[in-house]
């Protein structure tokens, strides 16, 4: 049929998102009403009014500055560990056949395995430390790391690896100059997952050992009675994995433009 | 255009039928004022160049398209939605991938709720008619493509519709499958005296099976002509080739030609006006 | 002369055993191995690194206990529980979301940046909703695993081929049969995926809210034996709930693969 063209963005595309964030904001206001009537009894739920009102004071006295830049700094060190030792290792796998053959399918079930249950494990390793938080954060997203970027490595397209070699590429030139380069984008993809998988465990794993930065703070709200300010905490958690992870997509989408 | 002259044994009558778009450019008139009747038995084809209505045409009979102008009639009951009168076979794959053959087949007749032996029987005996016997328990899956609407095919005979309203259905298919296959459904058309409405493009197609041909204008869409074909019964491909099918097609050909001319070079002035405001 | 050679030789007899095998088994032979030395070694703290021995014998006490597979059915009923709520739930939003483009867009990219979440930080209030007892448990597994089989069954049915859809409507289907006989089956993979997902983020959620306040189930027996650090019996129990967690995975898997057979 005749080609068509390119959808332009009309007023009615708004309405959707706009009924979305409609519905929250009721879903607020009924929230409110109904706890300030005491249907909802406040011991449960703070009405929230309340909640917003104590942001103020939850990012001030409980240092949310400062506490933000130490979860950030265990992710971050989470990170790039993962990145030395995820791209490390899938580049192992991709150069030693007999290896991937042999361990590709146990990295695949650590992916799906439950690490952050042994955190009690961790603890006793590495005490109720920063350490511990960073190594269990690790151990849940090296795999990713390490299976997009075997992925990427494999799945580098049959001419490019032919167009190497028809200029007579010695294989550490043929390695850096050809197939890490095509594997950049999914390695990407892999970091961007282990960056997301760190985070959830780090946050967990501050939460339960309550020791860190965001996740510590909410467990010391709910154990000091104090409950619009645990809601409040909550809610700025949920907003900065948000925000993180809403940046690790434009990253990648600006990383990878022409996918 | 008003409707011909009725006959007692019209079983289709499609009265006015008008179907408009609203698209990114403006209006469009897929279907401008489309009137015609088809009779108890007859094999009718409905032919055209791309952009000529007859998938919206195909999908108001079929009663998937409802906001319309006209009305359709099927044995004198208005369509306003999908009739158990009418069945339908899609030109895209439509097999249920996770159902065996027969399970396929006999989805109609679940549906109206009929028990498991008795449909399964009745599947059987629309599976035998495809030619498709031994092949009751494989999944569309492990079967070639002309097999797999075969199985569409079955599936809509099952239910038994007063007519037969296809879609291109073989337009996926090479042309020697295609011709065979077009023996298949005439042989069953004939048995089952079956009325049946084919839409399609393939001029060598409609000229095998059909005893009318309509042939529609470029868009907007309209009847262009209705050709009487008045070769033998019963037919089998082998008419394919012989002089008055030749002369069948000369002149449908000459029809559709300017129709499809039109519609090459609406194409390409739309596709230049693209790259301009783009 | 290269044609005599090629027809003589014969295809080299396959290997007993294969390679990769071979290498499996000595990754996993040198594993265990220098676990052992560090073990004997002394080299780390006391009982971190307890010898096989020690942990055999702790998992061998562990099987045949009880009391472990009470706390093992207490932990399962709650895993139970919370797919039976939070994936029933999770499916319902799905479909409707999947069915409907506006609805899709209102509201799914709320679910889709809530996903992944870490939902552990929400116990404090389900235990303030449910109590200290199972419900607070049930409640953040049914929390964790809404979001993955909500938004599988949404992609899911975005995905469904739309000729399917019309073969519904052209024999008049009504909604409980479009449903149940075309979206459904139609949708077995995603759906497939998102249980085991699902599955996968309840048992996390369940066991680590049972090792942050409970009495019961395996999550409290991980926390107790840390208490007393009695490090043979933490490993056993881990190694147990691993290879739970990974079979479950494989199994639910298997059962998405055999439908791929079908295909």
């Amino acid at each position: 049929m005749s080609a068509r063209p390119a959808r332009r963005t009309t007023p009615g595309d708004f309405i959707p998102p706009a009924l979305g964030l409609a519905t929250v904001v009721f879903a607020f206001v009924a929230m409110e009403v109904l706890i300030q009537t005491n249907v909802i009894t406040r011991f449960i739920v703070p009405p929230p009014s309340e909640i917003i009102g104590s942001f103020g004071r939850v990012i001030v006295e409980e240092h949310i500055f400062s506490r933000f830049v130490l979860t950030l700094g265990e992710c971050l060190t989470a990170g790039v560990m993962i990145t030395v030792f995820g791209v490390a290792g899938g580049v192992a796998l991709h150069r030693y056949k007999l290896l991937q053959e042999a361990v590709e399918t146990w990295v695949a079930a650590m992916a799906a395995a439950p690490v952050v249950l042994a955190y009690p494990l961790f603890m006793v390793i590495f005490g109720r430390s920063a350490w511990t938080i960073i190594m269990i954060g690790f151990v849940a997203a090296l795999p990713p790391v390490i299976l997009k970027t075997l992925e990427g490595l494999s799945g580098t397209r049959k001419v490019l690896v032919n167009v190497g070699k028809s200029f007579n590429l010695t294989a550490s030139q043929q390695f850096w100059k050809i197939m890490f380069p095509a594997a950049l984008p999914t390695m990407f993809v892999g970091v961007r997952l282990g960056l997301i998988f760190a985070l959830i465990n780090i946050v967990g794993v501050e939460f339960l050992i309550n020791y860190g930065g965001l996740g510590q703070l909410i467990n010391d709200l709910a154990e000091r009675y104090d409950l619009p300010g645990t809601y409040a905490a909550i809610c700025f958690v949920i907003l900065v994995s948000v925000v993180f992870f809403m940046t690790l997509e434009k990253a990648e989408r600006w990383l990878r433009p022409f996918d | 255009m008003s409707l011909p002259p009725v006959s007692a044994n019209d079983i289709l009558m499609a009265d006015d039928v008008v179907v408009r778009f609203e698209t990114a450019e403006g209006p469009i008139t897929a279907v401008d004022h489309v009137s015609f009747s088809v009779r108890q038995g007859e094999f009718m084809s409905v032919i055209g160049p791309s952009g000529c209505g007859k998938s919206s045409l195909f999908n108001v009979i079929g009663g998937l398209l409802t906001n319309h102008q006209g009305t359709v009639k099927v044995a004198g009951e208005l369509i306003n939605g999908p009739h158990k009168s009418i069945g339908m076979v899609f030109q895209e794959e439509s097999t249920f991938p996770w159902r065996t053959v027969v399970d396929n087949v006999a989805f109609p007749l679940e549906l109206i709720g009929m028990p498991k032996a008795k449909r399964i029987e009745r599947a059987r005996t629309f599976i035998k008619m495809v030619g498709l016997d031994g092949f009751e328990n494989r999944y569309p899956g492990e079967l070639s493509g002309g097999m797999r609407q075969r199985v569409s095919l079955a599936r809509t005979l099952a239910s038994e519709p007063k007519i037969l309203l296809m879609d291109e259905p073989f337009a996926a298919l090479d042309e020697q499958t295609r011709l065979l296959l077009g023996d298949k459904v005439l042989q069953i058309q004939q048995q089952l005296q079956q009325t049946t409405l084919l839409i399609t493009h393939n001029i060598t197609e409609a000229v095998q099976m059909s005893d009318r041909i309509l042939v529609m204008t470029y868009r907007p869409g309209q009847v262009k002509r209705i050709v009487e074909i008045d070769l033998p019964r019963p037919r089998t491909s082998e008419i394919v080739g012989s002089a008055a099918f030749g002369r069948y097609v000369a002149e449908i050909w000459s029809d559709l030609r300017e129709e499809a001319s039109r519609g090459m070079k609406d194409e390409e002035e739309h596709a230049l006006h693209e790259g301009a405001s783009s | 002369m290269a044609e005599t050679v090629r027809l003589k030789r014969t295809a080299a007899p396959a290997p007993l055993v294969s390679p990769v095998t071979m290498l499996r088994v000595a990754i996993i032979l040198g594993v265990l191995a220098s676990w052992e030395l560090m073990s004997r070694s002394g080299w780390l703290y006391r009982d971190v690194v307890p010898s096989w021995i020690a942990i055999g014998k702790a998992l061998a006490d562990l099987l045949s206990s009880a009391e472990y597979y009470f706390h093992l059915s207490v932990t399962a009923g709650e895993i139970g529980a919370a797919l039976a709520i939070g994936g029933t739930a999770g499916m319902v939003v799905g479909i409707t979301l999947g069915a409907n483009r506006f609805m899709s867009k209102a509201f799914e990219s709320y679910l889709y940046y809530l996903g992944p979440t870490p939902k552990i930080i929400f116990f404090p209030i389900m235990i303030m909703w449910f109590g200290v007892g199972p419900g607070s448990k049930i409640a953040l597994g049914t929390l964790s695993c809404f979001f993955p089989v909500a938004l599988s069954a949404a992609a899911g049915m975005r995905q469904i081929d739309k000729v399917l859809i019309k073969v519904g409507k052209s024999f008049r289907a009504n909604t409980w049969q479009t449903v149940w006989k075309i979206y459904l089956p139609a949708m077995r993979h995603p759906i497939i995926n998102g249980v085991r997902l699902g599955l996968g983020v309840a048992l996390i959620g369940t066991l680590l809210a049972e090792t942050k306040l409970s009495n019961k189930g395996i999550g409290f027996l991980i926390i107790q034996a840390y208490s007393v650090f009695d490090m043979p019996r933490m490993y056993a129990m881990l190694i147990v709930l691993f290879v739970l967690a990974i079979g479950a995975n494989a199994v639910v898997g298997r059962l998405g693969g055999l439908h791929t057979i079908r295909r």
